[in-house]
């Protein structure tokens, strides 16, 4: 199905990177490297430059810490979202947020895609999207509450889980007017999650992509590949990169991603082997 | 059946859509290939003879049983807008054969200095249009020099007699195998 992210539409048999930029002192990558705003604007200039399609601007680290009330998440990401905006008319800009009002703010301002990380915790979301013809990430956290840490959750079947919610999440998008193109699903490996949950959902992730709603995966250096190889921050790429490789072969159209080139390597590759993408030029025995 | 128009292009695997990269490798022969089988077309809508070696014996342990260079010609003949039918002998021949692979360190075959030598020669000949010295083309050395195709073209030395306006477009070994793209029109 083609998807329809804001003004931007893509083909069916692309894969897209969306590259995370924080607006943030604390989140658990970078550790607040773009917390200014030149700074910020200019890890955007390098991943437009490096073929990210899309950004993902971010003003609220997910894991818990310093309360960030609604009125400073929007001092953080709604005038920078009308500084690229600006900037890169054709660039697709996500915004990373749960709250219907930061919405608002930020599509009001050009953004296309809100990207509900905490799975529909602020109900009035998907109106705005529907109201902005913006796109909307329909996460499955296990209906935690948004910011906090998994403490011994269990699911009978976390697949079955992720995607009874999320496409019941994409559902309730429609009905409240969102472009059917413009809706994705997301199992948001670590929200809600162990690393046990994680990897099941990763190795099982074929079962959502075939419920034919585009899948969004955020794999990222999180801590599934940190416990699963033993690795802190800063060490988790090649495990990273493993996990997308996976994905890509089920079938997943974005990766939000730190480390883009090194993505999207993967994915064309990956792309290539399941017969989606030709080769970037071949030669070898066909001289 | 008196031979009307002739028109050669390489056997390489790289000229079919299912082994097309999102980059081309070899516009410029592609091009070259396009333009001069258009011009057959042109001339012989309605039939046309595809002249090529069989399956190599490789190959055909590896289970292949359509030749190359029939799939090539085939393919190329329709993709530049060829309705007709394809038969044993005709007036507009299309002939799918190219020189050595042996032109250098990174060639499918290796270095092998007697290529120059042999290639020119074939090439002279599709220049000058003289189909008396592809005739005597010597089979086994171009099999050494992974020229497999060379019994095509002494195939196209015995069916043509006669004064020979010839064109050569194209001329070169972009991945170590010399190509040629040759145009003949035959007296009658």
């Amino acid at each position: 199905m083609t998807l329809k992210l804001g003004h931007r539409e893509f083909p069916d048999d692309t894969a897209l990177m969306m590259a995370i930029v924080n607006r943030t002192p604390d989140s658990f990558y970078d550790r607040g490297a773009t917390w200014a705003e030149d700074k910020a604007f200019d890890r955007v200039a390098e991943v437009v430059d490096q073929g990210a399609e899309i950004v993902d601007i971010g003003g609220i680290k997910a894991a818990p810490g310093v309360e960030v009330d609604a009125s400073e998440e929007r001092r953080r990401v709604v005038d920078f979202v009308a500084r690229v905006r600006s900037a890169y008319p054709d660039l697709v800009i996500s915004v990373d947020t749960w709250r219907a009002e930061v919405g608002r703010a930020v599509c009001a301002e050009g953004a296309d895609v809100l990207n509900d990380a905490w799975g529909g915790a602020d109900p009035a979301l998907v109106d705005v999207a529907a109201e902005h013809d913006a796109a909307i990430i329909c996460t499955h956290t296990g209906g935690v509450t948004p910011r906090t840490r998994p403490f011994r959750i269990e699911y009978a079947d976390v697949v079955a889980s992720a995607i009874a919610d999320t496409t019941a999440y994409a559902e309730r998008a429609v009905v409240a007017g969102v472009d059917r193109r413009s809706v994705v699903i997301d199992p948001a490996h670590d929200f809600g999650k162990n690393t046990f949950h994680s990897l099941e959902v990763t190795r099982r992730l074929g079962e959502m992509t075939a419920t034919g709603w585009p899948v969004l995966v955020s794999l990222s250096n999180k801590d599934f590949v940190g416990e699963t190889l033993d690795l802190p921050v800063g060490e988790r790429l090649t495990g990273t990169l493993a996990a997308t490789a996976v994905c890509a072969l089920a079938g997943a159209r974005i990766y939000r991603v730190h480390e883009v080139v090194e993505t999207r390597q993967v994915v064309d590759m990956v792309w290539s082997i399941a017969g989606r993408r030709p080769p970037r030029r071949a030669v070898r025995g066909l001289a | 059946m008196t031979i009307e128009h002739v028109v050669v292009v390489p056997s390489a695997l790289v000229l079919l859509p299912e082994y097309a990269g999102l980059e081309d490798p070899i516009p410029e022969l592609r091009r070259a290939v396009g333009q001069a089988v258009s011009w057959l077309v042109e001339r012989h809508p309605d039939e046309v003879a595809v002249l090529s070696v069989g399956v190599r014996a490789d190959n055909v342990a590896r289970g292949v049983t359509e030749p190359v260079g029939a799939r090539i010609g085939r393919d190329l003949l329709s993709e530049n807008g060829f309705r007709g039918r394809l038969v044993e002998n005709a007036a507009g021949v299309l002939v799918v054969a190219n020189g050595t692979a042996c032109r250098g360190e990174k060639a499918p075959g290796h270095l092998d200095e007697r290529s120059f030598g042999y290639d020119d020669e074939i090439e002279d000949a599709l220049r000058s249009g003289s189909p008396k010295v592809l005739r005597d083309l010597d089979t086994a050395l171009g099999e050494e020099l992974w020229a497999h195709d060379v019994p095509a073209l002494r195939a196209l030395g015995e069916l043509v007699s006669g004064s020979v306006s010839s064109e050569l477009d194209y001329a070169a070994d972009p991945h170590g195998v010399k190509y040629w793209v040759a145009r003949w029109t035959c007296a009658s």
